[in-house]
């Protein structure tokens, strides 16, 4: 949402600064000897306009007209003056020899409605045709987030946001009215200022949300289509700030604070540890000869000492984030620049993130028919450091040794388990990593004149320089008795060009816009690791790897393409009836040379505004309806490259001890790979009711993919496990519901709600052409495209139960499963689908109130319907050798649990322990207050807003785990080394203008 | 007319550059199959057959997958075991989802289709810079590793899908090829190589010397020799195994050599000392050795992560007042333990094979700051059951820079020319000539008894099949794959009879388990064929 608020209004509400202003008046008065004096007004209501800038053409002689309206300045007679103020189109007027001019200013209408970015280019909100949902303000500020996605997390309907990762500089995932694509990416295609970040190997998190102004979401096959085979998963738009006329305005916005565990998985105590080895001993049907699993806790045991692993691997977070930005213009040229440095230290050891921005956003007119302007980012990335392993720390023995007689970490702290090595292993590791976005994107824009008044063409560019780094080593302190170095450096370079030409015309009350596209686009991607190990000593780290004794190396390069021509048209009558259509031909180097490269989408859009119907007078209660629908067709191409070429991988094994080069099989290509089609309609209401003080969006869609970019699983008697094929469909259907109300109106206090409800339903129509299931690869038709597929748990054999006629051969303490088919054993037949993994709602409940210059903002989120396997319920046969947490029972003779195993259980079916993971949080809770003018005034400041925000507060779930929302991988898989708990954090924030 | 001028300008120098080309999509970074035409491709893709080859023995994400092979048999129990090889004892719990099977399925095709790759290659292709002797050595060799596999494939599933050639796109109705067939494939495969492939000491040769860990004939004519057995072609394959002994290339270690000759040890265990085992380090006795080397050294010195020590040796370290040495053999986690039919009863007195070298029984504690330092670890408490039990030394291996010992780092004896003798006489046996098979075992027993004749001879009246399968688990502890060994032979129900450890007994075993299951997942990928399932399995 771009919306310009006047300047006039802000300042009229002040008596302080008006009396400023009459201070500053007289010296402009005092400054001339031939004056032209004059008035400013607007147009429509005659009132002055204050603060206006007045430019002598062709010189930088000029003033700004005072807190009447009025200015003088020095000029000659023949002079002509340039009149510009935020809100109103420039007047340029002859002087004439006048010395008394009253200028009229006309409002730009088009600024003054609220506009909304709609990809190559922008379209008035009431015009709109598509599904488009823009994000609110209050979600782009005051909110101690990193990346963008974080703050909108349950504050945008059909937007599902999910932070698997809370590793400091982690981005989270992001889905757009459900999964449409089985393998190919599903995430939205993500533009910047009119460049797509989405394939240059950029991401949010190059961009602070500091300098963000706006971001609109674009979901339904006519919003997205003119984003062709990019637009099948939505697209999300976001516009960087921009410089306006008139005096600089100094901004700084910072925060700072704490951040600790949002959820506390808590471990064993000794005494608890201790009683759970008796039992797994006694369960194993094992002899006990110790109280504790392994020698090297008994010293700690026998002198009861306990150790708390989670605590010794955590340390407070410390958050805080500054962003310093000039903006403002002249006549000719506008700016905005911004510095932007964010810190966070994580609340496990060695989990840091510093990110270091700089942004300058120009424009200028160069000539009255030529525009000009670039955008420049650099953003830097640093996540060094040693980290400790949480998964590791949580599986400690409280009698575990964590220091050796010397004060190092002992490496195994219970000895001899080596399966467990201290949580601090690579703590002392040298690791940098390290990332830069060099970001270039300029335009230039031609207007027409004369007979081709109307037609404007636009050349847009942008650059990508994407350099990467990732240094490491591990020696001697980490168990690596030769020490092991490598360095990894990527660089990915894009660019996109893009010829845009629109052109709009008004007939009477018809009003026509063309806009036509041809871009190509480019991503060159190399990188290169070197390696090296067996260093004398760890002095040099990974400085100089040609000291170790052995060197490896490797590297790989790749290179995309992609060209596209489009063409919309957009017509209005009367701003009543509302048109779009457009198609799009897109074609893409990642498909196969027996296909065509080239897919074609066309999509329409319909839309009523019935509220500017006459006949709708009559409802004075009503202050806007409009009526959308739309249909149309996508693309998703977003699979890795080279998928359409059956490759040789290449490997090493060794001939009388000579490493040699040796070529196997690698992947299956597809050459006659084409893109996936997403076909869907839309049908929306935009409503206003009561003064706006309720407003509301609903809309409802379908869509279709056919065509999937399917990776579908083979049999491996043909030496592969997958190859891609286009097959398939899927279906999404869902609601989007968002409502806007201002439930109590006063002078004083203000309350106001945003409702967000999204509920998809997905489901597979059919994959092979035969409406069949495929079983191997989970996939059932009717059902969503991920599931949960397994047995039934209907409690734990007790001691003494019949287990001959279910399952013969469980044992008391075993996981009872439900014998479906009744067949009186447990089979892979006895598997069924127990739910679906993806939220079959979310939702968001934004409430704020404001009471003078206090403003207090609650929001809560929610996920509902969705199940997920519990990595914390499945030690498989490594219960009896670990610590494990409190809330994660256990099965014994005594307590006869219905719900775990014993310890002796191994899952030898390999169940998957699937729980329900829905969640409801208390997301984030702001209060700010908004210092009064003339508090601040003394101080040089405009503007002092300081507030207070807590995150992640309070979680409501019945998951049994870290989070119901966080990925927690199982020792030795994903990225268990980077099991990070969710943070609630408590932040302190400021945010000033300066006069 | 200017701002017109500009304006096509730019728009004629960006839509320049976009040729027809510009979507053209070319792999920088990897090589396809065509791009084998020269002797130094096909080389690349033997080399990349062996590589897929040792997957099947270095697959590591299950660290139990090689007690699969041994547990639940005559010679083998669960010791520290992980939990794939659960099934191989809980007979009752081995189901057509079984990781196992499935694992073996799988990693076998893939190198079935890396053997296709090259084969279709030779035989398809003109490749006008390849000698007609080099193209059939580079074919010997892809088919003796087909028919390897093919061989391990009919062993442990029976009837089979036969993928002759490379598959080139998806392929889901595949049947299953009945054994018979599959068998003639096989023999096919292996008298190729018989005929093609190089004389052992002919073998190329890179800077490192020969390269003997590439195939040799008698690699293809051993293999053949086993495959007749197991077609009950008893006189075929005493022929082709005869031709081994007859060739003179090869003898039974008699005498002590390598390494570690000035250390205590016997002339058996030396052939199993890394750095002795191969031909060119003074192993006679050796037809096949698996080479690896140590990565710190050598780029690449093996795939995977080779568990053989984890799995064979004795997880003593967990005894307080033990560490790491490399006498012991390195970390072992004892995952399965030496059954105590063979380590009680199975040896006679004076058999090298048995000797403390060959199969170490007693732990003493070896920490000097220990106060029982040098005293005898006893038995005692349910874990001695593992941490010091009696092991072979076969997989010792110990690396001072790693006592971790993630990987093994150890040669694998593939083929070895004791076992010629007993396959010699396992095929005499199928003829009913058991004075030859009595002399087939003679042969051994002249080396494994130094008192022979005293010790150690046997007659024909002891030639039974059980005789020789008793005599191949005194020989080749270690080094067979014992369950194929048995169900070859159908032998595995009685012969699992004879192992009656207490802990973690073997339950559920019946004449089903002589075949394992077929992957229930590769019946469900294979949705246009029908793959039918062995009897008595559930999916």
């Amino acid at each position: 949402m771009y919306q310009v608020y006047l300047r006039k209004d802000k300042l009229s509400k002040s008596i302080l600064v008006l009396l400023v202003f009459m201070l500053l008046a007289p010296l402009n008065l005092m400054a001339q000897n031939q004056a032209i004096k004059g008035v400013v007004k607007d147009s429509k209501t005659n009132e002055p306009l204050i603060g206006c800038s007045v430019l002598v053409k062709g010189t930088s002689t000029g003033t700004i007209t005072d807190l009447n309206g009025e200015f003088s300045l020095n000029a000659s007679g023949k002079s002509t003056l340039v009149f510009s103020f935020v809100g109103y189109n420039e007047k340029v007027v002859a002087v004439e020899g006048q010395t008394n001019l009253t200028i009229l200013m006309v409002e730009n209408s088009e600024m003054l409605e609220e506009v909304v970015v709609v990809g190559y280019g922008v379209q008035k909100k009431s015009d709109i045709t598509g599904s488009v949902t823009s994000i609110s303000k209050e979600r782009l500020s005051d909110l101690p987030v990193t990346n963008v996605l974080q703050a909108i997390q349950g504050a945008a309907a059909g937007i599902t946001v999910t932070q698997t990762s809370s590793v400091p500089g982690d981005a989270p995932s992001v889905l757009v009215r459900g999964q449409n694509s089985i393998n190919a990416n599903s995430g939205p295609y993500i533009v910047v200022d009119g460049i797509p970040i989405s394939k240059s190997g950029g991401t949010l998190n190059d961009i602070s949300p500091n300098d963000i102004a706006s971001m609109e979401i674009l979901k339904d096959a006519s919003a997205v289509a003119i984003y062709g085979t990019n637009g099948a998963n939505g697209v999300i738009l976001i516009t960087t700030k921009r410089g306006t006329s008139g005096k600089p305005v100094i901004r700084y916005s910072g925060y700072a604070g704490v951040e600790g565990y949002a959820h506390m998985l808590t471990p064993r105590n000794g005494d608890e540890y201790i009683e759970k080895f008796k039992w797994y001993k006694q369960q194993r049907g094992e002899s006990q000869d110790s109280p504790v699993p392994n020698y090297g806790e008994l010293d700690n045991y026998n002198n009861g000492n306990e150790t708390d692993w989670i605590d010794a691997v955590s340390q407070t977070g410390i958050i805080q984030d500054h962003n310093l930005s000039i903006s403002g213009g002249a006549e000719k040229i506008k700016y905005y620049v911004s510095a932007d440095y964010t810190n966070e230290k994580g609340i496990l050891k060695g989990y840091q993130y510093k990110r270091f921005g700089l942004r300058s956003n120009i424009d200028a007119n160069v000539t009255d028919f030529l525009t000009i302007g670039t955008s420049l980012y650099l953003t830097n990335h640093n996540k060094d450091g040693g980290r400790v392993n949480l998964l590791v720390a949580s599986a400690m023995s409280p009698y575990g040794q964590m220091y050796n007689a010397d004060g190092s970490y002992k490496i195994y702290p219970m000895e001899p388990e080596q399966l467990f090595a201290t949580p601090f292993l690579n703590y002392g590791n040298d690791v940098e990593r390290r990332s830069f976005n060099v970001n270039a994107n300029g335009y230039a824009e031609v207007k027409f004149g004369g007979i081709f008044k109307g037609l404007k063409y636009k050349l847009n560019v942008g650059y990508t320089f994407i350099p990467t780094r990732t240094s490491k080593y591990a020696g001697r302190s980490a168990n690596d008795q030769l020490g092991t170095a490598s360095i990894y450096n990527s660089e990915t370079n894009s660019y996109t060009i893009e010829n845009i030409v629109t052109y709009s015309k008004d007939f009477g009350k018809s009003h026509f816009d063309f806009t036509g596209l041809y871009s190509a686009q480019e991503r060159k991607f190399n990188e290169s690791t070197a390696g090296a190990q067996g260093f004398v000593n760890d002095a040099l780290s990974f400085n100089n790897l040609g000291s170790g004794a052995t060197q490896t190396s490797k590297s790989y390069a790749d290179k995309y393409n992609a060209l596209s021509q489009m063409g919309r048209l957009n017509y209005s009558y009367d701003s009543k009836y509302l048109a779009t259509v457009t198609v799009r031909r897109d074609g893409s180097s990642v498909f196969g040379k027996d296909s065509s490269k080239y897919g074609v989408f066309p999509s329409v859009a319909l839309g009523w505004n019935i509220y500017n119907e006459g006949f709708m007078k009559k409802f004075e209660w009503l202050d806007n309806l409009k009526i959308r629908a739309s249909y149309g067709k996508s693309g998703n191409e977003a699979i890795s490259l080279y998928q359409s070429i059956t490759k040789l991988s290449n490997n090493r094994l060794p001939f009388s001890g000579i490493s040699t080069i040796g070529l196997s099989a690698d992947n299956l290509g597809n050459a006659g790979l084409n893109w996936e089609t997403t076909t869907g309609g839309n049908i929306g209401i935009d409503f206003g009711i009561f003064k706006n003080r309720i407003m509301g969006t609903i809309d409802v869609y379908k869509s279709n993919t056919t065509d999937i970019l399917l990776k579908r699983s083979l049999p491996t008697i043909t030496g592969y496990e997958n190859v891609y094929n286009n097959m398939g469909e899927t279906s999404n259907h869902g609601i989007e519901v968002t409502l806007n109300t201002h439930n109590i109106k006063s002078k004083d206090f203000n309350w106001r709600s945003t409702i967000i409800f999204a509920a998809n339903k997905n489901k597979l129509v059919d994959l092979y052409g035969d409406k069949q299931d495929d079983l191997g690869n989970r996939w059932f038709i009717g059902h969503p495209i991920s599931v949960i597929y397994d047995y039934v748990m209907e409690g734990i054999w007790q001691v003494g139960e019949d287990v001959s006629k279910q399952d013969p051969t469980a044992k008391a303490g075993d996981i009872k499963f439900a014998d479906l088919n009744g067949d009186h054993v447990i089979t892979a037949e006895d598997k069924k689908i127990l739910g679906q993994t993806a939220p079959k709602w979310t939702g968001g409940l934004t409430n704020t109130f404001t009471y003078k210059e206090w403003s207090l903002n609650i929001f809560l989120q929610t996920a509902q319907g969705m199940l997920k396997n519990n990595p914390d319920y499945s030690y498989a046969d490594e219960a009896g050798r670990r610590n494990t947490p409190k809330e994660v029972g256990y099965w014994t003779s005594e307590n006869k649990s219905q719900t775990r195993p014993s310890l002796a259980y191994t899952n030898t079916r390999g169940y998957g322990y699937a729980n329900d993971a829905s969640y409801l949080r208390i997301k984030d809770v702001t209060l700010s207050y908004n210092f009064r003018p003339e508090m601040i005034s003394k101080l040089g400041l405009e503007n002092l807003t300081a507030y207070v925000s807590g995150r992640n507060l309070y979680t409501f779930t019945d998951w049994v785990g870290w989070d119901p929302e966080a990925k927690h991988d199982t020792r030795g898989s994903g990225s268990w080394e980077d099991n990070y708990p969710v943070v609630r954090s408590f932040v302190f924030g400021v945010n000033i203008t300066l006069k | 007319m200017k701002k017109l001028y500009i304006a096509l300008t730019a728009l004629t120098l960006t839509v320049a550059s976009c040729s027809d080309s510009y979507l053209d999509e070319t792999p920088y970074s990897s090589y396809t199959s065509d791009a084998i035409t020269d002797q130094l491709g096909i080389n690349a893709s033997i080399v990349g057959i062996q590589n897929s080859f040792s997957n099947i023995y270095t697959k590591s994400d299950r660290q139990g997958w090689l007690s699969v092979w041994q547990v639940g048999t005559d010679v083998a129990s669960a010791g520290g075991y992980e939990s794939i090889e659960v099934p191989y004892y809980n007979y009752e719990k081995l189901t057509a989802s079984d990781l196992g099977a499935s694992s073996i399925w799988s990693l076998c095709y893939k190198v079935i289709n890396n053997t296709n790759i090259l084969i279709d290659n030779l035989e398809q292709n003109e490749l006008p810079s390849v000698t007609t002797e080099n193209k059939n050595k580079a074919l010997g060799e892809a088919k003796f590793f087909r028919a390897y596999c093919y061989n391990m494939l009919a062993t442990l599933f029976g009837d089979i899908p036969l993928q002759e050639h490379a598959v080139s796109s998806a392929k889901t109705d595949y049947t299953r090829t009945p054994i018979a067939q599959v068998n003639e494939f096989i023999v096919n495969d292996l008298a190729f190589g018989s005929q093609n492939l190089p004389d052992i000491d002919d073998v190329a040769s890179n800077s490192g010397g020969k390269m003997y860990s590439r195939a040799n004939k008698y690699m293809a004519m051993q293999l053949l020799g086993e495959v007749y057995i197991r077609m009950n072609e008893g006189a075929k394959a005493e022929a082709v195994l005869k031709q081994i002994i007859s060739s003179n290339k090869f003898s039974l270690t008699k005498a002590r050599y390598g390494k570690d000759i000035a250390k205590d040890g016997d002339y058996y265990h030396d052939m199993f000392i890394y750095g002795n085992q191969r031909r060119g380090q003074g192993n006679k006795e050796t037809i096949w050795t698996f080479e690896l080397e140590n990565p710190s050294s050598v780029t690449g010195g093996y795939t995977g992560a080779p568990q053989h020590r984890r799995v064979w040796g004795a997880a003593y370290h967990n005894v307080k007042g033990m560490v790491l040495c490399d006498s012991l053999g390195g970390r072992g986690l004892g995952r399965l333990r030496l059954s105590s039919w063979l380590t009680k009863s199975l040896y006679k007195d004076g058999d090298i094979r048995n000797s403390k070298y060959n199969i170490h029984r007693d732990f003493y504690y070896n920490d000097p700051a220990n106060a029982n330092f040098g005293k005898k670890i006893p038995f005692q408490g349910a874990d001695t059951l593992y941490w010091i039990c009696p092991s072979t030394t076969k997989w010792y291996c110990f690396d001072e820079k790693d006592t971790y010992g993630w990987s093994s780092i150890k040669d694998w004896q593939m083929m070895r020319f004791g076992e010629t003798y007993l396959l010699l006489a396992e095929a005499q046996l199928l003829q009913s000539h058991l004075d030859d098979a009595a002399a087939s075992i003679n042969e051994l027993r002249k080396r494994a008894f130094v008192n022979y004749p005293l010790q150690g001879q046997v007659s024909a009246s002891d030639i039974t099949l059980d005789f020789i399968l008793d005599e191949r688990a005194r020989e080749l502890i270690g080094e067979e794959n014992r369950r194929m060994t048995l169900m070859r032979t159908k032998t595995l129900v009685n012969r699992a009879k004879l192992n009656h450890d207490q802990k973690y007994p073997i339950t559920g075993l019946s004449d089903t388990h002589l075949l394992l299951p077929i992957p229930l997942s590769e019946i469900q990928l294979n949705k246009d064929g029908v793959l039918d399932q062995n009897p008595g399995y559930t999916n």
